[in-house]
């Protein structure tokens, strides 16, 4: 049971940073690795703000959230936007870059020690027990940002029309255009909200277990969780961050907590072996590249 | 009679055709045999970095400049190179002779794996593809680390020591690398392999087994890479798992691009442009007065440096410093005329 | 009033490539105008020059003016040219395949100041209306091309560049899409530019024509006159009596009977 829970916390982390990976490659054909970054920066941005607003717990979060949608947008404006229309590698490489070149800011900007951002907002991670196993407060509140943050996209990006010009630009940013929707806005707004969950993703994590720099691993395991379900499909994110976390658990567990690093990868060799665009991908994304 | 004539077949074949060729070489080979006895001890081992790099980025060169296979894998393969050499010599207490072939056939075997996945995939799946393998291959030395308890790394005994030593067998083999490379891009091979980087379809209509250069290309790549990682070893006398993080392969990646995709001379100048990357940087900081302040995050200083470098370069010369090299040229052969590139 | 007038275009590709070569026509308010040609003639590079989409092909404009209203509107970002009411239905990729009919249409957005209810679609178009949820990768080619010209009006534009409608479709739903455009016209006012091969229905619903060769415009008139055109009747209407041996035909061509 405790293990059903450990999956259920880690699956919500992974598909709150795969959702990100999902909403851009899903709009604009762009594979962010620069997401475990953006995800620290988010962490980093709560720690600032924690300090900023101390005493202002909510103001805090707010705040912070907010800064990661803007940092999202900035990122577009200030450097993607460069990239639309040029090739596929290039784009991947420039946010490779743009990853590298945020982990070193970081550090400049907030040093090497290890932080708590909870501590600074004045809570506490209490420990909730469920009977047959216990789960943190900050873990319940993942599972439940990551179920709210899903309903919301879903419903966005199903009913509103923004959200399906959103859809129609993924498909053929060509007739998007021609229809009069503005790609430059849709590229940035999905950024935006692609940082904004991965910000969210961050802060959490760093509530849950403290903000350090190896914290960008996990925005790198949570890629794989994003392909096994198809790179372009938001409930294929869900279903493979449940995939992913449940066989680094229970391997875990039952063989050796050191292949917690290197099972993700596995599983996304075989995923791209065996079917390439995902459980619930579209086919078509395999000729495309 | 002026103009460049061709009166045998051997001329048609030869690497250097004009005399103005043939004496610029001799001036270089000149000037790099003097210069261990010149270079102080800082740049002598710059230059053994950069030959050493230079294997590597010719390999990476052939893979991803040429035949169009994209590899995130690099540093991977580098780790397969050097770990090879490392167990056998703690297991076996194996000389160069032997570690020196094996990893080039643990190479040639790796690359059979890293490129099986190209027979499917391309573009970003592929690079994605080669990223994973490429964390499995670190983890696995990763575990040999552990499992051994080499947990700070493995120590091995060089045969070489002095550096000068180093600069000549690097230089050996630096330029035995490049031959190797150019001859192979000239041949059949090479063709099949731009031929396949254009348009696979076409090339397999014209008779190209595209599967066979694609998996050429990977086995060739990973071959001289992990004969590069052997080196590695050697030169450091030291093999650590972390040592092949992504951010090494994304350094060789970066001397790709920033030399210039598609071309040799590329991969040469972007090796000697990273490797000594760092230490402009120092320069630069201890010129700014900031070497103090920083000393302790200086790497976070190359990490920010370098991700900003190599994304001026994407956005603003995506051909590299050959294409910086080639417009310079051309404005030099055609002055006073001015003529915009066609591409 | 002249809507649109293109004067002494030029379009290169890879800047080396002319594909347009001083092409001059207008379309005046209100009116249907038909651009008919074989393939390569420039017609569909044409209206991608209006329509400001040429970019992607590395194509520029580099000499003449598009003039929309008197203001020029080459070379400029598309986005640009379709908010100043300008809609294109293009010949390919015509409608996103994953979204159905009514995600397709609610996509578009109208140009601003204007709005046009997408229940007018359905109005024009009744065979749409039974098909609203269904994926509009999953429509026959005619329903398609109807999706294609609804979305376009949906922009509530003032110019509708209509490229290649009959390609691909069978011969009577041709005449019907063009009987219906007619009645678009009529109860719009709406401008269209019609990109045509079949010259044949093209010309039963136009008010003015040109004819496109090489890049160049060479017949225009009114539809009466071009179908009476011994050339166009020959080249383009299958017409032409006796049939020429191939020495005829090129003094033929040679002779300067394009400019009669």
């Amino acid at each position: 049971m405790q293990l059903a829970v450990n999956i259920l916390v880690l699956a919500s982390i992974y598909a709150l940073i795969c959702c990100g990976y999902v909403l851009i490659y899903k709009v604009s054909r762009v594979l962010s690795l620069a997401h475990g970054e953006l995800m620290m920066l988010g962490a980093y941005g709560l720690y600032a703000t924690a300090s900023l607003f101390s005493g202002h717990p909510l103001v805090a979060l707010a705040a912070a959230a907010a800064l990661a949608l803007a940092v999202g947008v900035a990122v577009y404006a200030a450097l993607m936007w460069r990239m639309t229309g040029e090739s596929v590698l290039a784009a991947v490489l420039a946010t490779i870059a743009l990853g590298i070149l945020l982990r070193g800011a970081m550090i400049l900007m907030f040093g090497t020690q290890t932080q708590y951002p909870l501590r600074d907002l004045g809570w506490t991670n209490a420990s909730l027990d469920l009977g047959a196993a216990r789960i943190s407060a900050v873990g319940l509140t993942l599972i439940l940002s990551t179920a709210l943050v899903y309903g919301a996209l879903a419903v966005f990006l199903r009913l509103t029309r923004w959200g399906i010009r959103m859809r129609a630009a993924g498909q053929y940013p060509l007739l998007a255009a021609q229809r009069g929707i503005g790609l430059h806005g849709i590229y940035a707004l999905a950024w935006g909200l692609a940082t904004f969950t991965a910000g969210l993703a961050g802060m959490l994590i760093a509530c849950d277990a403290g903000l350090e720099g190896t914290l960008v691993i996990i925005g790198l395991k949570a890629f794989p969780a994003a392909l096994v379900g198809g790179l372009d499909s938001l409930v294929g994110a869900l279903l493979g961050s449940l995939v992913v976390a449940s066989a680094e658990v229970l391997l875990i567990h039952y063989v050796d907590p050191l292949l917690s690093d290197v099972v993700p990868f596995v599983i996304l060799l075989a995923m791209l072996v065996a079917r390439p665009w995902g459980l619930l991908g579209t086919r078509e994304e395999l000729d495309r590249v | 009679m002026s103009g460049y004539y061709r009166t045998r077949y051997a001329e048609d074949f030869a690497l250097l055709d004009t005399a103005t060729k043939k004496a610029w070489l001799a001036f270089l080979l000149v000037s790099l045999f003097i210069y261990p006895f010149l270079a102080g001890p800082l740049a002598l081992d710059l230059a053994n970095q950069i030959l050493l790099g230079s294997i590597g980025a010719v390999a990476l060169m052939l893979l991803t400049g040429y035949a169009g296979q994209i590899s995130l894998g690099h540093a991977g393969l580098l780790a397969a190179g050097a770990f090879t050499t490392g167990i056998l010599f703690k297991e076996l207490g194996a000389g160069i002779w032997v570690t020196l072939p094996a990893s080039a056939a643990v190479g040639a075997a790796l690359g059979l794996v890293f490129g099986l996945p190209s027979l499917r995939l391309r573009g970003l799946y592929l690079a994605v593809s080669t990223l994973a393998l490429h964390f499995i291959v670190t983890f696995a030395g990763g575990e040999y680390e552990t499992r051994r308890g080499y947990s700070t790394g493995i120590i091995i005994d060089s045969p070489i020591s002095d550096p000068r030593a180093w600069y000549l067998v690097l230089l050996a083999a630096a330029a035995a690398t490049l031959l190797f490379g150019s001859n192979l891009l000239r041949a059949r091979t090479g063709r099949a392999w731009r031929a396949i980087h254009g348009r696979e379809a076409v090339a397999e209509a014209l008779g190209v087994s595209v599967h066979r250069a694609k998996l050429s290309a990977f086995v060739v790549s990973s071959t001289l890479t992990a004969l590069a990682g052997c080196l590695f070893a050697y030169y450091r006398g030291f093999v650590s798992a972390e040592a092949f993080s992504l951010y090494l392969t994304i350094q060789y990646v970066a001397m790709i691009i920033i030399g210039g995709m598609g071309s040799l001379l590329g991969a040469v100048l972007g090796t000697i442009f990273v490797v000594l990357f760092p230490y402009a940087i120092d320069i630069a900081m201890s010129a700014l007065g900031l070497a103090e302040r920083l000393s302790s995050v200086v790497f976070a200083v190359n990490y920010s440096a370098f991700g900003l470098v190599m994304i001026a370069f994407l956005v603003f010369e995506p051909q590299g410093l050959v294409g910086l090299w080639r417009r310079l040229q051309s404005w030099f052969l055609l002055w006073p005329f001015k003529q915009r590139p066609l591409a | 009033m002249t809507l649109l007038a293109v004067e002494k275009l030029e379009v290169v590709y890879h800047r080396v490539i002319t594909a347009v070569q001083g092409v001059s026509l207008e379309v005046p308010e209100g009116a249907i105008v038909a651009l008919l040609g074989t393939n390569g003639a420039g017609k569909t590079t044409t209206l991608r020059a209006i329509s400001g989409f040429i970019g992607l092909d590395d194509a520029r404009v580099t000499e003449g003016a598009i003039r929309y209203r008197g203001s020029r509107i080459e070379n400029r970002p598309p986005h640009r040219v379709t908010r100043l009411g300008i809609a294109l239905v293009p010949e390919r990729n015509k409608v996103f395949e994953n979204l159905s009919v009514e995600e397709n249409l609610a996509a578009v957005v109208p140009a601003p100041g204007r709005s046009f209810e997408p229940d007018l679609v359905y109005q024009y178009f009744p065979a749409l209306a039974p098909l609203r949820r269904r994926a509009a990768g999953y429509l026959s080619g005619g329903e398609r091309q109807m999706l294609a010209i609804g979305a376009g009006l949906a922009c509530a534009p003032e110019l509708l560049l209509v490229d290649e409608l009959s390609q691909g479709l069978a011969p009577r739903l041709v005449e019907e899409l063009m009987h219906r455009l007619q009645v678009v016209r009529r109860e719009t006012r709406t401008t269209v530019l019609l990109v045509e091969q079949n010259a044949q229905v093209a010309l039963e619903v136009a008010d003015y024509g040109y004819v496109m060769e090489n890049g160049r415009i060479v017949l225009d008139g009114k539809p009466e006159r071009l179908r009476a055109h011994q050339d166009v009747q020959e080249f383009y209407l299958g017409g032409g009596a006796a049939r020429r041996s191939y020495r005829d035909v090129k003094q033929y061509r040679r002779s300067r009977r394009w400019y009669g």
